[in-house]
């Protein structure tokens, strides 16, 4: 079959001030019309740079300086601008990640779909509009029409994104590039927009390449994937094929540090020591060698070949996975692999696992005023964030809250760390109510609670060096001397496996994840017993979230730490939680033990999110197809009336609307969900449950729960 | 929603401006010697000081002042300007058109010429044609007002005789208008200052947006480099400008009484300057005011602009 896109040998440079990154080093890769090749890599690898070659659109100093792209035996790799520009959102579509910096936010969205097809067809205005509304509705837009006079941040940004993909298909390509199109999504969005993808990509009969991180995103949807490493092709198979008998020892180790791989047995995760290496200057060799486990003295001085045993299966190693020369000794002699052996297992039984409630969460409420009026600003509503949630944390354990976005989960844990006050409810800490405590055991209280933050980049002064950076907290609360505050930021740089060196250091020159870990060591200054981490991995690539999320097992081991782990992403919590809580709108509508709520929900919407989450192996991801949670999450000023996930619940009835439902219990583990109709069936009945497992937080090992009377 | 943001601005607009007359009538009693040795000069003595302080209420507490005086204001009434035996109000009248003369042709010029060479240079960023237009607007606010003028006189007056050294005179707008040779120097040494301050505003507003990712869009659309210029990054760009317009207002109203100095305009500002020569206490403190309330005027009508022109504040 003739390839409808020819990439042969590409290299594009990034010319900067000083220095020249090749950020695209020789990538050759071919794509058939209807077919979805899949190009996944961390971030710096250059798959956004090989999508932005093919439209030519390179940032400042970027130039193709090797190599051609053919779009059906066309060479457009050379092409001067004007003739690029009639390919350009006519033969070859682009949606991009950030839909809302993506859109001119002073332009009507029907103006800006309109755009495309001006440009590219001989119509009149009227008739691009009426193709406007006709592509905006195809891509799924509700009330289509009447929307197209709205601007941008008029929507949400599942919608906003459909907006893009509308404008990007407007005169209906024959290639549609999409660079991490559901980064910014949450994760029932995401699905939402990748079905979409995959449904007009079937109607209308065109490619698509799917430019992404996220390994469970490329297992339901690529055809072919190729994983670039360090601006080559590492390795390029069929999805299944790659999943199944990954060759390259980088592919490999992508799927070790995912943390749903190790869900169930909680071992730690494999991560990639090292960074990606700086692209101005490659290493020689093989250019994963600094980082992989089997390199050898041959990897490091040669670099091998893009080969394999049949053409459609490509991989750059001279000792693949799976080989028989893999056996060889001399190799493994030369750097041993990190032990993937079992952690003792922390959540079972640590040695501060003894039940004890560190954290008592109950009947937490908290509003947000809205106001409205010019002047005096009356208050028109609330915004219910959090309504009535009751958990308990175990000491030396962790507690995840998982949610989408505007669920309440980060307004918890501000709650947990006294950067808001409860509307009503309470807050116990070792037994003491902390809005009710004051003065000096108050503020020891707060000590003891501490927040690692999700971009520590944004939360740590950049005009501070990480020594002063770590000090402060023990400069504020007056502690130590100058020896003894010494002495423990280099025990904290130990804890956390940042040099000593590091002190001396502005926060800009580490990486992210280095960062990630300055910000962790600033939180355990004051020796905290609760950590609070919101979304703490969320902005890393998976190899370095790997990294992080093994240290924080291993210091909550070492020191005993308990933590409320807040995400988005329900694998990670469950990798690393003992307890989950699942938030909807404010409410927590499950709660329980990890692996039950994962392995049982008995909510609908638990099941929905389990669902939405892409997972990196292609036969689970067919088989969900049709899963998921429908729609978009409703304003949280006026909350739906009975139960806030009935407007998109596909089990809802008469009495959801009517009767908010209570949690009720379904083991005697502490697994509660609020549902009237839920997937597995409750112990007893709701009352007889109640009396059987009453709110007596003294007593272990089980949590126990009471729905809201 | 936008005239619930306009009713918040004007209230605002109301706070400042009380503060601003409050200090307004304070500093003239900071005078030396009280606002009425000021008046009547150095030779005043006691009794006279005493019968004049009465006379105009100045023995008052300083509330009451305060509030009379507003409350004249209030009715029209500015005061009465004793040096030029004329009320402040007809003053106004007699003068405030010709400098609305003098800032608008030199605000249009600096617009014309200010908006497109900065969009040029933000296009052109870093070439020698930027370089250029950057060392010229550089000079116009690095430079003092004043010298410019100086230097416009010596070069195309006193050496090149092109246009006469003297802005037009007259007392009516139309007797100004009457002399377009004579305004070329002061409207262009005005519209100079303005220019400086535009290029430099768009310069950095466009290079700004066109770095933002819905350019990119636009462009991954198959738009032109002239197309993403002015249709999407030359509106978005024209929303900074209108609010830093508002904010540059009390440098348009020092660089008008600089050039009305300089050319001996007949205008607000050397009016001004000579009521501030002359001690005319009365008309300093009426064009204060005016100047104020015209500032916070423009201040709202650069908010109300940008209201219009950016769909996210109209619909929030
Ligand atoms: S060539 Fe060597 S260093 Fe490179 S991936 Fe293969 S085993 Fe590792
Ligand atoms: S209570 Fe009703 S609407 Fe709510 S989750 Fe259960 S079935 Fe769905």
């Amino acid at each position: 079959m003739a390839s409808l896109l020819e990439i042969t040998e590409l290299q594009t440079d990034i010319r900067l001030r000083t220095s020249v990154v090749h950020a695209v080093d020789g990538i050759s890769l071919d794509i058939s019309n209807g077919e979805t090749l899949g190009i996944v890599g961390e971030s710096g690898c250059g798959k956004t740079m090989t999508a932005l070659s093919i439209m030519n659109l390179l940032p400042t100093g970027g130039h193709i300086v090797g190599g051609s792209i053919k779009l059906e035996g066309k060479t457009i790799s050379n092409l001067p601008d004007d003739e690029m520009r009639r390919i350009r959102g006519n033969e070859i579509g682009m949606i991009f990640q950030d839909p809302l910096t993506s859109l001119n936010p002073t332009m009507t969205v029907g103006k800006q779909i309109a755009e495309a097809v001006i440009l590219h067809r001989e119509v009149t205005k009227e008739q691009a509009y009426d193709r406007a509304a006709e592509v905006l509705d195809l891509v799924g837009m509700p009330k289509a029409k009447e929307r197209m006079g709205e601007y941008p941040h008029q929507f949400s940004g599942g919608m906003r994104q459909r907006v893009m993909i509308a404008m990007a298909l407007a005169c209906e390509p024959k290639l549609l590039i999409a660079d991490e199109p559901t980064t910014a999504l949450d994760v029932t969005i995401q699905k939402q927009i990748l079905e979409l993808i995959d449904g007009l990509r079937e109607r209308l009969g065109m490619a698509v390449i799917l430019v992404t991180h996220d390994l469970g995103v490329i297992a339901g949807r690529a055809d072919r994937v190729a994983v670039m490493y360090a601006g080559r092709i590492a390795e390029i198979t069929d999805t299944r094929t790659l999943f199944v008998n990954s060759r390259h020892p980088y592919t490999e180790a992508l799927f070790q540090a995912l943390p749903e791989k190790s869900a169930e047995t909680r071992e730690k995760l494999y991560s990639i020591p090292g960074l990606p290496p700086d692209l101005t200057n490659p290493p020689p060799g093989c250019r994963f060698a600094p980082r992989c486990r089997y390199a050898n003295d041959k990897c490091r001085s040669e670099e091998p070949n893009l080969l394999g045993e049949t053409p459609q299966h490509l991989y750059r190693c001279f000792y693949p996975v799976g080989d028989e020369e893999r056996a060889d000794k001399s190799r493994f002699a030369v750097e041993q692999p990190a032990p993937l052996a079992a952690d003792p297992n922390v959540l079972a039984a640590g040695p501060q696992g003894n039940g004890e409630y560190l954290l008592r969460v109950e009947h937490l409420v908290k509003d947000f005023p809205v106001t409205k009026g010019a002047v005096l600003q009356r208050r028109v509503g609330s915004v219910s964030a959090v309504a009535d949630v009751t958990f308990y944390v175990t000491a030396g354990q962790t507690f995840g809250v998982v949610g989408e976005s505007g669920c309440g989960k980060t307004t918890i844990g501000r709650l947990v760390v006294g950067l808001e006050q409860p509307t009503a409810g309470s807050i116990m800490f070792q037994g003491r109510d902390l809005s009710k405590s004051h003065g000096s055991e108050y503020r020891r209280d707060r000590r003891k609670i501490q927040l690692m933050f999700q971009d520590s980049y944004a939360s740590l002064d950049p005009r501070m060096r990480a020594g002063t950076i770590l000090r402060e907290p023990l400069v504020a609360q007056g502690i130590g001397n100058r020896q003894q505050r010494e002495a423990r930021v280099q025990e904290m740089l130990d804890h956390v496996g940042l040099p000593r060196t590091a002190v001396d250091r502005y926060p800009h020159e580490f990486s992210g994840g280095q960062r990630q870990r300055l910000g962790f060591a600033r939180a355990l200054m004051l020796s905290p017993q609760l950590i609070v981490a919101d979304e703490p991995v969320s902005a890393l690539d998976v190899s370095i979230q790997a990294q992080v999320l093994n240290l924080m097992r291993e210091l909550q081991r070492d020191l005993g730490l308990t933590y409320l782990f807040i995400s988005h992403d329900l694998a990670v919590v469950r990798y690393l939680s003992s307890q989950i809580g699942v938030m909807y709108l404010g409410k927590l509508v499950e709660v329980g033990p990890a692996d039950e709520v994962y392995l049982r929900p008995a909510h609908p919407y638990t099941r929905g999110l389990i669902d939405s989450a892409p997972v990196a192996d292609p036969s689970a991801e067919k088989a969900k197809e049709k899963s998921g949670v429908r729609g978009e999450l409703p304003s949280a000023i006026n909350p739906p009336s009975g139960c806030r996930f009935r407007t998109r619940c596909p089990l809802a009835q008469e009495i959801c609307a009517e009767v908010e439902p209570p949690l009720v219990p379904f083991s005697v583990n502490g697994h509660h969900a609020a549902c009237h109709f839920p997937l597995e069936p409750p112990i007893g009945d709701a009352a007889s449950a109640a009396a059987a497992a009453p709110v007596q937080p003294a007593a272990p090992p089980e949590p126990s729960w009471q729905g809201p009377a | 929603m936008v005239t619930g943001y306009l009713i918040r601005r004007i209230l605002q607009a109301i706070v400042v401006t009380f503060f601003v007359t409050l200090i307004t009538l304070a500093l003239i009693h900071l005078v030396p010697g009280g606002p009425v040795a000021a008046l009547l000069g150095q030779k005043a003595n006691g009794p006279e000081l005493a019968y004049y302080n009465r006379i105009y209420g100045f023995n008052r507490p300083f509330i009451i002042q305060y509030f009379k005086w507003v409350w004249a204001m209030m009715h029209g009434n500015f005061g009465y300007s004793i040096k030029n035996n004329i009320s402040v109000a007809a003053e106004v009248g007699l003068y405030l058109p010709k400098t609305l003369v003098l800032v608008g042709l030199g605000l249009v010029v600096s617009l014309i010429f200010g908006i497109p060479l900065g969009v040029y240079q933000a296009v052109k960023r870093y070439t020698v044609g930027d370089y250029a237009l950057t060392g010229v607007s550089f000079l116009g606010y690095a430079t003092p007002t004043f010298f410019i003028g100086f230097l416009l006189i010596e070069w195309f007056s006193l050496d090149l005789h092109i246009f006469p050294s003297e802005a037009p005179q007259g007392s009516t707008v139309g007797q100004i208008l009457s002399q377009p040779r004579a305004l070329v120097l002061p409207v262009f040494c005005y519209a100079f200052v303005a220019y400086a301050l535009w290029s430099r505003y768009m310069r950095s507003s466009v290079m700004d947006n066109l770095v933002q990712d819905y350019v990119r869009t636009a462009r991954a659309k198959g738009a032109s480099e002239r197309r993403v210029l002015w249709g999407h990054v030359f509106r978005n760009s024209l929303i900074t400008i209108v609010t830093l317009l508002g904010l540059s207002i009390p440098v348009l109203v020092a660089g008008a009484i600089f050039v009305e100095v300089v050319f001996n305009y007949p205008g607000m500002g050397l009016e001004f300057f000579n009521a501030a020569t002359s001690v005319d206490l009365a008309t300093l403190m009426g064009f204060t005011v005016i100047t104020t309330f015209a500032t916070i005027a423009g201040n709202l009508l650069a908010d109300v602009a940008y209201a219009v022109l950016d769909p996210r504040v109209r619909y929030s």
